[in-house]
Order: C-alpha cells, then structure tokens, then sequence
C-alpha cells in the first residue's frame, strides 16, 4: 500500500475517528485505525466493540491494499511533521513508512484481518432525517443524559418515530430535557430506541448543518451515514421508562425571559454559590426577578432582571448548572420559564417543541 | 405498628380509596403532603403503598420505574423524614416496583419447606397479591431487575451467586458451609470465617450468601461491606461526633458480612469498635461472615481477642483449584459468555494460570475476544502469545530452592548450610529430605538441578528422598502435617 497525501487532510480524517479508541483496551488490534486505500482515496475506520466509526480522506493512491496503524501515535506524528505533504507506504508485513520532507518515521501495525468489521445494515429501516435537526435535537437534551451507571437505560437518548414525530429526551432524574420534531417516514417504521453517550458524542462531532442523514436501524444495532462518514453502534437494550409522568401540567406562573440576559446573570451570580449549597435563587416580584446566591463563608451576588410578571411573590431555588445548561443550548431570543410553586419542578420551554423539567432545590431557611 | 397514635379516628382524610392502605402508611403520607407540594404529591406518592405494613422496614411500591427513578433522586430525605416524623419509624426507606415485589422475593416462598408461621406469610402476600399488588409469577431461574438494582445498592455483584459458583475439591467444604449458612441451617457456624488467596472466590461466596439471605426475605438488613469501608465508615462518625448513629446502623442488622477483615489490622481504634461490634452481633446471634486472606492468626497486628474469636466459629480455607475444576471453571464461563473454543485450547490456558481464579478468567477473557475477531487465527501458539505477560507472571511466582530450604531449617531449627552438608545424622538428613521434596513439588527444576543445590548431590539421592518423603506422608501424620504446614506457608509467599 502506498499513498501520497495532504498533511491536513490526513490529519483531519484521523482526527474525526480517534475519539472511539480508548486509552485502555483489552486487545491491542481496537488502539489501531483500520487504514484502506482504493482509487477513490483512504477509509479511516476505528471502533471499541460499542461504537465504530468510519471515515474518508482525499489522497493520492498508487498503490491500494489495507493495514492498521495505531492510531493516536499516528496523530502525534502526523501533527509535528514539517512538511503539508505526507508520503506513506506499508510493506507486507503491515511496517508504515512515513516521509514527509526531511523526517521518516517507521511505525510497526497491525494486519487488516484482525481488525473487527463493523456490523452490516441490509435489512434494516432506513429514515432520512436533515443533519441540522438532529444536530440540533442532540445538543438540546444530551447534556442531560443520566451517567449514574446503575441505571444504564438512562444513559443514552431515548429517540421515538412516532406519528409523524421525532422526540428525543433524556434524563437524569433531576432534569429532564425533551424535543419534537416533525418528520416524515412511513407508518411501519414507528419504533423507539436508546441511542448510548457515546455514540451520541461522536455524533455531535460528525454532524454538520448542511445536507441529510441517512439512519438505520437492525434489531439492536443503529447507523448514521453522513456524508461518507459512518457511525455504527450497538443500542442500549432494556425499556426507557414512561418520562411523560415527569412532565408536570398546568403551571400557575409563567414568565417570559431574555435567554441570553438569563443565561448571563446566573454564570455571575453563580461564581458566588458554594459547592456546598450549589443553588441560586430566583425571587419574583412585581415586574422583576432577581438571582442570588450567597455561601456564608464566601459572600454574596444578587443581580435582578426586568420581566413582565404580575403573579404572587415567591422564590425557588436551582442549580445553576443545570439552569444554564439548556439555556447554552438554545438559539432562541426568548424563554417560557412556568413554575407552579418553590417545591414543584420548574418548565423550560421555547416557542419550539422544546421543553425542560428542572427540579427545584430545597432552601433552607 | 401504630403505637399509641390514637386508634383509627383519623384516617378517612384525604386520602382514601385504598382500602389497602395501612394505618402506618396513612400517617406516613400525611405528613409527606406537607414535605412537599400538592402537584408532586399527587404524582408520585397517590399511588404509592407500603409493601408489608406489617413491617417497619420502609419498603414502599410505586407503579412504575420512572416513579421509583424519580423519588430515588429527589424525595428520599422527605419520605425517611415522613417516616421518622409521621409514623416514628426510623429505617432508611426503599422504594420498589409493584408487581416487582413478588417477584422481589421469589426464592423464600419456593426454597423450603414452609413452617407453620411462614404459611401464614404466604397466606397474608398471596391475599395482597390477588387484591392489589400485580401477581408475577417469580421467575427463579432470571433476577428481577429491581432485586439486582437492590443487590447492587448494597454493593454486592448480582453476578456472584451460588448458581455461578464452580465447586472443586479446593472449595466444597466452603461452599458447603456458605449454603448452610445462606439457607440458615447453620446457627452454630458464627461466626464463618473464609480465607483463602486472592482471586479464589471468598467474595463470590459471601456475595452469594448475602443474595441468598436476601431472596429468602427480601427484607432482611443484610450489611455487606469491606472492612475498610467499615474503618472509613468509623472515621467519619468520629469525626462528626456521631457514634450512636454509627453503632446502631451496625448492630441491629440481620447478617453482617465482611469483606478483606485484614484491612482493619493496625487500625487499633477501629479494632476496638469492631471488637464491641462484633461481640453485640454474636450475643444476639446475627449471623457474621469474615472474609480475609490468611489465617486469622496470621493477620499482622490484629489483637488476639480479635483472633480468638474469628475461630470461635467455623474457619474454611478456600484453596487453588486444581485442574479439573480450572477446566470446569473456564467452561463455565465459556458457556455464559457464549463463546465457543476448541478443547486443546481450554486445556491449555488451563494448564498456564494455576494460582488464580481471577486471573483464570483475564486469561479467557483475552483468549475468547481474540478468537471473536479472527477465530481462523487461534492456535496453541497463539494463546501463549496472549497470555505471555500473565504466565511469566504465574512462574515468577514459584519458591526457589533457597527460599525452601530456608523455610524447612527454621521450621526444624537448622542451620541453613545444614541443607547442603555432608552430614547425615537423622535430626538433619530427614528435613533434607523434605526440602527436596518441596523443591520437587513446587519448582520446575530438574532432579539433578535439585542435587545441585543440596550441595552437588546425585539424582538419586533426590529421587529417594522424594519416594521416602511421599510414602511417610502416607503413613506418618507427623509428617503430613509437617509437609503441608510448610507447603502452605511457601505457596502462600507467593
């Protein structure tokens, strides 16, 4: 195998699928990338038995053939070489050659037969979804993803097709974050799985704003084809559980909240709370909100907002890292905050199906 | 029980339409409705019921996972507060899924044959089971996920259980006294003290017994912890000035099980507590089991009451298994893993890793995810490639000529170089002959090596000694003992 490339194409390729690998494997061969080259250019394929990931690179092949390579020793070599054009060849016994201007370096692989295929879709349900959706649905309820690992079903998003809707929530049983949206598939393929964190995290990085994804979906397996990019990973097996129940109904105050300025007094507010109390609190009046945290052995920050709001005076209490989370989230203007008394969890909504439930915290005193 | 919470005029309140609802509960809920508001009231307690209101045990059920979830993360001090406040039950709550709870405990109504009492409990559970509770048929052979969610609040691996247990020569005795223990036909085993090597299953044991008691009632105050989580544990109620809080947690349990009871040598207050401890368990006969990893006269800095009354009970050695029960062991795990490999290979990796258990397992684990990915790959060959660093490992484990000759003269209170004279005399020629023996046994050095270092003497001279040593071993106790004293003691070293 031999192949001319671009120092940065290479390393851009190698970059997107290196994440999968773990420091600590149990078999040397998943350390590796799976390196293929074929007229079209590379295939950069890397995966831990739970999430594979697979990917192209532009380069110039006079010779095709596959190995595999360690592969964050490779990224280290590739981001300190000197020159943008990289020569690599691999002879039989899977030794890389690497050239590029004055430096050569040998690095030893392993054969490309070892390497574990990742699984195969022929039979499976295939949904068309826009990346900017997805993309979008991911970064507003992954933060919310459970990583308390006894209850595992909670730690992936659940994804529903279901009457014409994508919904995607996750949860950890202080928060929980859920979004609609409209989507078009046939009837027959209804259905709903857990997708686990860490194919979730590869998905952000894959996922773009521009263009479709293709979805599949096997018996306990899931796809995502971007582009020429695929992730393939197993599901979380188990029942998600009813997380409607969570979501509380009627609220008796509901006020509306510059996202921006929101998100922006409870990070100053909050470098005053503790981490031992770890709230802030909002206290409502006529026409103002204001946010305060204070640690007796630290001090205090109080900043108020201005809002429309005519209901009762009260106060709640949150954790502020769970409050700006969604808000970072968002791209709205605006935010519906509706809450229903200090002891009740508080709703988080934007003019879009999205919607989160945030637990309020116990004030003492 | 109520006590003296003036009778029954008080319920037909709010809340009603659960004639299942004790009395108990009732109070409970009231003063719950005031932890908390209204709307999560109603949504996550409406329904919620106690699971034997006969018991103070605070086991509450509720209809669904995202019900038990939700109250798990937010509302476990108000409900414990609720208890304490409402009904002056003191317990640290547990919340349940109906409809799990029958199949929560499902080994206690089929396991044995009921007593006269226990046939009332059934009666009473089989009522509540028809009226409100979801009968599930409890399915013996598959742990219910709420049960191995308990299991695992209680720090026991639901994997280790007597089903998954491989028993060999090395660990019958055991295993036979662990099941007496977990199906509570053994009072008299108090308390059980299980020692063996590391990697050979003292855990797996007590984990099992500790499932075991659990699924005969699934109330039951099982504490399983480590002996140093118990020092840590100590610590803090030091610290915080809470000793009683500490002592009752550990002294009115129904079992107290403790892993790696070496850790606590050297701690000397932490002794004192476990002594006091450990004497109000055995007083009021609650069953203990100690795991540790020699003898308990051999545990380094432990006070000898301590000792004396680790042996009050029944002490078991768990030993390497031997080879059969390796194979069985490996098999075993093949099957579960659901990988498939050919004879000669299980023997092999069988045949390398001798001394452990645990390593036994790493050794397959490798083996079976190398032959997953490129199963035409797999030969002998191969299997010693993957296994290189941990068989180096097993070998340098063994005693060097040296090592036992030093151990067989201070045992006979020779001289070492007494070992490799010339003088025959038979206070010095028949340890000798022992040492010999053990180097036989348990180094892979050949018989004229053996000679070599018993000062340059011939093959024969060892394969005498070697014959001699084994026949007085069956004839002589004096020797057997002798032999395995000091076998033991070399094994161990290592």
């Amino acid at each position: 195998m031999k192949f001319r490339i671009a120092k940065e194409a290479f390393l851009d390729g190698l970059q997107q699928v290196q994440h999968v690998v773990s420091s600590r494997t149990t078999l040397p061969i998943l350390s590796n990338v799976l390196i293929e080259a074929s007229e079209e250019g590379l295939r950069l394929t890397t995966t831990d038995l739970d999430v594979g990931v697979s990917g192209t690179a532009q380069a110039e092949v006079s010779k095709t053939g596959a190995t595999t390579l360690p592969v964050k020793r490779l990224v280290n070599i590739i981001r300190e070489l000197p020159s943008a054009e990289i020569e690599v060849s691999v002879d039989g016994k899977n030794v890389a050659s690497i050239k590029s201007g004055p430096s050569f370096f040998k690095i030893i692989g392993l054969p490309d037969g070892e390497f574990p295929p990742l699984a195969g879709f022929s039979e499976a349900k295939e949904y068309k979804i826009p990346q900017a959706i997805f993309r979008n649905a991911l970064k507003k309820t992954s933060y919310a993803i459970s990583t308390d690992e006894t209850r595992y079903v909670l730690n992936g998003i659940f994804s529903s097709f279901k009457e014409g809707k994508l919904t995607l929530v996750a949860t950890d049983g202080r928060r929980l974050a859920m979004v609609d949206h409209e989507l078009e598939f046939p009837s027959s393929h209804e259905t709903d799985f857990i997708i686990p964190s860490k194919a979730v995290q590869e998905l952000q990085r894959l996922l773009g704003t521009e263009g479709d994804m293709i979805l599949k979906l096997s018996d306990n397996q899931v796809c995502f084809e971007i582009g020429s990019s695929i992730i393939v990973s197993k599901l979380i097996e188990g029942n998600y559980p009813n997380y409607r129940q969570v979501i509380p109904g009627d609220s008796k105050e509901r006020l509306t909240l510059s996202r921006e300025q929101l998100l922006e007094t409870t990070r100053r507010v909050s470098l005053l709370s503790s981490e031992k109390s770890n709230s802030v609190k909002l206290t409502f009046g006529p026409n103002q909100v204001d946010v305060m945290a204070n640690s007796p052995d630290i001090g205090e920050a109080n900043e108020s907002l201005d809002v429309k709001y005519e209901g009762k005076e009260f106060s709640i209490a949150f954790n502020p890292e769970f409050l700006m989370a969604p808000l970072k989230s968002l791209e709205e203007d605006e935010v519906h905050l509706d809450l229903i008394d200090e002891m009740s969890p508080g709703v988080l909504r934007t003019e879009d199906a999205f919607l989160y439930v945030l637990m309020p915290m116990r004030v003492t005193s | 029980m109520t006590k003296e919470k003036e009778g029954g005029q008080e319920n037909d309140n709010e809340n009603h339409g659960d004639q299942n609802n004790s009395q108990t509960w009732n109070l409970v809920r009231e003063k719950l409705s005031e932890y908390i508001s209204g709307d999560a009231f109603s949504r996550w307690f409406k329904n919620a019921e106690l699971v034997d209101p006969e018991q103070q045990d605070g086991l509450v059920a509720v209809q669904s996972d995202m019900h038990q979830i939700w109250i798990e993360t937010n509302y476990m001090d108000e409900l414990r507060a609720a208890f304490a406040e409402g009904a002056g039950i003191h317990c640290s709550p547990q919340i349940v899924v109906k409809g799990d709870v029958e199949a929560d405990l499902p080994k206690a109504v089929v396991g044995k044959i009921p007593l006269q009492e226990d046939n009332q409990k059934i009666a009473v559970r089989g009522a509540r089971a028809n009226s409100s509770v979801k009968v599930v048929t409890p399915n013996l052979e598959e742990k219910t996920q709420a049960f191995q969610r308990k299991l695992k609040r209680l720090g026991i691996n639901p994997d280790f259980d007597f089903e998954s247990f491989v028993v060999g020569d090395n660990s019958q005795f055991a295993h036979a006294a662990c099941s007496a223990v977990a199906h509570q036909e053994g009072r008299s085993f108090n308390p059980l003290f299980i020692h063996g090597r590391a990697g050979l299953g003292k855990t797996h044991l007590m984990s099992a017994v500790a499932q075991q008691l659990l699924a005969n009632d699934p109330k039951a105050k099982v504490v399983f912890l480590t002996a140093e989580h118990f020092a840590n544990e100590f610590i803090e109620a030091v610290r915080k000035g809470n000793l009683d809080a500490f002592r009752k947690a550990y002294r009115h349990v129904d079992a107290m099980l403790i892993d790696d009871i070496q850790f606590i040598a050297g701690k000397e207050r932490t002794q004192d507590e476990f002594f006091h401890t450990f004497n109000a368990l055995l007083n009021s006969q609650t069953q203990v089991i100690l795991t540790c990893d020699c003898p308990a006269p051999e545990i380094q800095t432990l006070e000898p009451r301590l000792i004396s009354r680790f042996e009050s009970g029944l002490t078991v050695e768990l030993q390497p298994p031997g080879f059969e029960t390796r194979v069985a062991i490996l098999r075993r795990k093949m099957e579960q893993w659901k990988v498939e490999l050919e004879n000669n290979i299980v023997v092999h990796i069988a045949n390398q890793i001798k001394s452990n258990v645990r390593r036994l397992e790493g050794a397959l684990t490798r083996v079976a995810s190398y032959s997953f990915l490129s199963p035409e790959n797999m030969s002998i060959e191969k299997v010693d490639e993957l296994l290189g660093d941990l068989v180096r490992d097993e070998n340098t484990h063994l005693v060097t000529i040296e090592q036992i000759q030093k151990a067989v003269a201070d045992y006979y209170n020779l001289n070492l170089s007494d070992m490799s004279s010339r003088r025959r005399p038979a206070s010095i020629a028949f340890p000798r002959q022992i040492a010999m023996y053990l180097a036989r046994k348990l180094t892979k050095l050949s018989l004229v090596d053996i000679g070599d270092g018993f000062g340059k003497r011939d093959h024969g001279t060892v394969i005498h000694a070697c014959k001699k040593v084994k026949s007085d071993i069956e004839t002589d106790p004096e020797v057997r003992g002798a032999v395995e004293k000091l076998n033991a003691a070399l094994e161990r070293r290592n």
